[in-house]
C-alpha cells in the first residue's frame, strides 16, 4: 500500500467539439495522503468541482470528455467501466456537496437516506442498519438522533442538513472524504461547528479530505495544504504556511489580498482587476496574464511550467519563477 | 387529514349546486320538446298535455327549478320521461360499467405510459426518446371515436379476437369484451402521460439530490425509480388526474362506438330524447365523479409529499 491514496495526473475534462475542445480542467496533477487534508481553491468556474466530480466520475460522459490518470489506492479510476463506479463511490470515496438544501431528497426521511448508503455497500439486518444510522447521527453532532431518523430534510436546518451530508458520506468510512464547498451556504458559526466536525473525521478515521473552497480562511483553520487553481489550471501549490506566509504566484498573492483583515485598516478591501477567464477560452500562454501586474511578454505565448519555490511549494508563473532563481 | 378532507367535501358542495343550476338552465334553453320526444310527434295532443302535466313541465320555471333543487338533494331524480323507469336504478345499472372502464383504461395507462417516459428520459435525444415523441404527438392528434372505430374494425370486426358489442356477462366474459375500448382510452392516456413522465424525470434528474444518490454508489435504476421517479410523481399525480377525467369524456364515445351500457352512453340517449330527469342525473354523476378525483388526488399528493403532510 505504498504511494499516496489519491494521484491525479494531469487530468483534462473537454466538452465542445474536438477540433475546437473547452478545457475546463487543463492539465491537473497532485496527490493526496492518507489522513491529509488538501484545499483545492479557487473562484467560480476554476474548475475545482470538476476536478472533485472527476475523482467520482460523476461528471456525465459524454457530453464530457476525460483524459489522463487518477489513481485512487493504486487502482486506475478512468480506466474502470462506468458500471464499476457505484462499488466505489459511498465506500472508498465520500462526498459532501455545496447546497446542504437540495442535496437530500425531499421525499425519503434522513434515516432511509443514511441507511441507503450504507445498504448499498454490505448486507445488513433493519436493526443493525438503524443501530449504524443513529451512531453516525450521533457522530456529526445531531441532537436526539433516534427521534430524527424519521423526519424529512426539510425539517431541518442548512447546518443539519449538512450534517446529514456528512453523515451519508462517513456511512462507510471512506478512505477519502470530498467536500465542495461544504460551509459556503451556511452561517459563520455553523460554518465552524461543521469543519469542526470534518476535522474530527479525519482525525477518528484517518481519512483524507478534499475540501473545495473559495474561502482561504476555511483553509487557514483546517488544511495541511493548499492547491490554487486558475481558469482550469493548477497555478500554485504550496503547505498551508508557506502559501499564506509567500504565495509564488501573483493570483494567490491577490487573494490572500482581498481577504479582510482585522489588524489592519484599509480604506478600501484590494481586488483583482479584471475577472475570470471562462474556464478554457485561453489556448495559449498564461491564463492569468490579463489581470497580472508581473506580466512580461513570454506570458502570452507560453503557458508557464511549475517551478519550486521550496520543500511542497510549486508555482506555475515566469517571474517568480524569475525570482527564486536570481 | 381526515378534517381536511370533510372541509374539502364542504367545498365541493357550491360546485355541485352550480353545476346542477347550468344544467337544468341549459336544457330549457335548447329547443325542443321534452313530451314530444318521448310519445312521439303523432301523440295526440290531449295524451302531450297531460305528459307534461303529469312530469311537472307546466309550472312556473322557479317552481320547476327549487323542485328539481329539493329532489336532488334527497337523491332523488325522479322517473325517465322516455322508459319510465326510476333515474336512480338507470343511473345504478350503468354505472359501475364506467367505473370498470375508467379503472381498467387508467391502470392500462399508467402501466404503458409511465414506464415510456422514464425509458425515454434516460435515453434523451435517442431513437427511444424520438420514438416516444411520435408516440405523445399521434396520442395528441387521434380522436377517441376514431381510435375507437380503428381498433373494433382491425381487432374485432377484421381479426375476429374480440367481441364487438355490449359489455359482456361474467367477469371473464366482461374483461374479453372491455379490453378493446379500455385499450382505446389506455392509448391515448398513454400518450399524454408519457410525454408528462419523460419531463418531469428528466428535471428532476438534474436535481443536486440525484448526484447525491449517485455519489453514495446508487446504482441508474437505483437512482432513477427510487430517487427521482418518486420526486417526478408530484407534478406528473396533477396530470394523472386530469388523464382521468378526460376518461369521462372519451368515455362517452368509446361507450357509443362499442354500443356499451354506461353513464356516457346513458347521457347522450337521454340528451337526444329531452329525458331532462336522466340528463340532470348523468350530469350530477359526472360532478360527483371530478370532485372524487380531485379529491382522491389531493390524498394522494399527501400521500407522496411529506412536506405537504407537514403543512397540513
Amino acid at each position: 500500500m505504498g504511494g499516496p491514496l489519491l494521484e491525479v495526473r494531469d487530468l483534462t475534462v473537454a466538452f465542445g467539439p474536438r477540433d475546437m475542445p473547452l478545457r475546463v480542467v487543463d492539465g491537473v496533477s497532485f496527490a493526496l495522503d492518507r489522513g491529509e487534508t488538501v484545499g483545492l481553491v479557487g473562484e467560480s468556474g476554476s474548475g475545482k468541482s470538476m476536478t472533485a466530480l472527476s475523482v467520482m466520475r460523476l461528471v456525465p460522459e459524454p457530453p464530457a470528455r476525460i483524459g489522463g490518470e487518477i489513481r485512487l489506492d493504486g487502482r486506475d479510476i478512468l480506466g474502470l467501466p462506468l458500471r464499476e463506479m457505484p462499488a466505489i463511490r459511498g465506500r472508498d470515496v465520500g462526498m459532501i456537496f455545496q447546497e446542504p438544501m437540495s442535496s437530500l431528497n425531499p421525499v425519503m426521511t434522513i434515516g432511509d437516506q443514511i441507511g441507503e448508503a450504507i445498504s448499498l455497500h454490505g448486507r445488513m439486518t433493519p436493526a443493525a442498519r438503524r443501530a449504524r444510522v443513529i451512531e453516525l447521527l450521533t457522530l456529526v453532532g445531531m441532537p436526539d438522533p433516534e427521534a430524527r431518523i424519521r423526519a424529512y430534510p426539510d425539517q431541518f436546518s442548512g447546518g443539519m442538513r449538512q450534517r446529514v451530508m456528512a453523515a451519508i458520506a462517513m456511512a462507510c468510512n471512506p478512505s477519502l472524504l470530498i467536500a465542495d464547498e461544504p460551509t459556503t451556504a451556511l452561517d459563520v458559526t455553523i460554518q465552524a461547528q461543521v469543519l469542526e466536525l470534518m476535522t474530527d473525521i479525519r482525525e477518528r478515521f484517518n481519512s483524507a479530505i478534499l475540501l473545495i473552497t473559495h474561502d482561504l480562511g476555511v483553509v487557514a483553520e483546517i488544511c495541511d495544504r493548499v492547491i490554487v487553481m486558475y481558469s482550469g489550471r493548477i497555478v500554485e501549490e504550496a503547505p498551508v504556511e508557506a502559501l499564506f506566509d509567500a504565495p509564488r504566484h501573483p493570483y494567490t498573492r491577490g487573494l490572500l489580498k482581498s481577504v479582510p483583515s482585522f489588524s489592519e485598516t484599509r480604506e478600501r478591501l484590494y481586488q483583482i482587476a479584471g475577472s475570470v477567464p471562462p474556464a478554457g477560452t485561453i489556448r495559449e500562454g498564461c491564463p492569468f496574464r490579463a489581470r497580472c501586474p508581473l506580466r512580461m511578454p513570454r506570458c502570452a505565448v507560453e503557458m508557464p511550467p511549475m517551478a519550486a519555490h521550496g520543500p511542497g511549494h510549486r508555482a506555475a508563473c515566469w517571474a517568480t519563477a524569475e525570482e527564486a532563481a536570481a | 387529514m381526515a378534517r381536511y378532507l370533510l372541509y374539502r367535501l364542504l367545498d365541493a358542495i357550491p360546485t355541485v349546486f352550480l353545476v346542477l343550476s347550468f344544467v337544468f338552465v341549459a336544457m330549457r334553453i335548447l329547443p325542443g320538446d321534452p313530451a314530444l320526444a318521448a310519445l312521439g310527434p303523432q301523440t295526440d295532443p290531449a295524451q302531450l298535455a297531460l305528459f307534461r302535466e303529469r312530469m311537472g313541465l307546466n309550472d312556473p320555471l322557479w317552481l320547476q327549478y327549487l323542485k328539481f333543487l329539493w329532489d336532488a338533494v334527497r337523491f332523488d331524480f325522479g322517473v325517465s320521461f322516455l322508459s319510465n323507469q326510476p333515474v336512480s336504478s338507470l343511473i345504478a345499472r350503468n354505472l359501475p360499467h364506467t367505473i370498470y372502464l375508467t379503472l381498467t383504461s387508467v391502470v392500462i395507462g399508467l402501466a404503458l405510459g409511465i414506464p415510456f417516459g422514464v425509458y425515454a428520459a434516460t435515453r434523451r435525444n435517442r431513437p427511444a426518446d424520438s420514438a416516444l415523441r411520435l408516440y405523445s404527438l399521434l396520442g395528441y392528434a387521434i380522436p377517441d371515436f376514431y381510435l375507437a372505430a380503428i381498433l373494433l374494425i382491425v381487432f374485432a370486426l377484421n381479426l375476429g379476437w374480440f367481441p364487438i358489442l355490449g359489455a359482456g356477462t361474467g367477469f371473464w366474459d366482461g374483461l374479453h369484451h372491455i379490453i378493446l375500448p379500455a385499450l382505446t382510452l389506455a392509448l391515448l392516456k398513454s400518450a399524454f402521460l408519457g410525454r408528462l413522465t419523460r419531463t418531469s424525470v428528466l428535471e428532476v434528474l438534474g436535481r443536486d439530490y440525484v448526484r447525491t444518490a449517485r455519489a453514495k454508489g446508487a446504482r441508474e435504476g437505483r437512482v432513477i425509480y427510487r430517487h427521482a421517479l418518486r420526486n417526478a410523481l408530484l407534478p406528473l399525480s396533477t396530470g394523472i388526474g386530469i388523464s382521468i377525467l378526460a376518461t369521462l369524456s372519451g368515455s362517452v364515445a368509446v361507450e357509443l362506438v362499442f354500443n356499451r351500457p354506461g353513464i356516457g352512453r346513458l347521457l347522450i340517449d337521454a340528451i337526444s330524447e329531452r329525458d331532462y330527469p336522466v340528463i340532470q342525473a348523468g350530469v350530477l354523476m359526472f360532478a360527483f365523479f371530478v370532485i372524487f378525483v380531485n379529491l382522491a388526488m389531493e390524498v394522494v399528493y399527501v400521500l407522496i409529499d411529506p412536506r405537504i403532510r407537514m403543512a397540513s
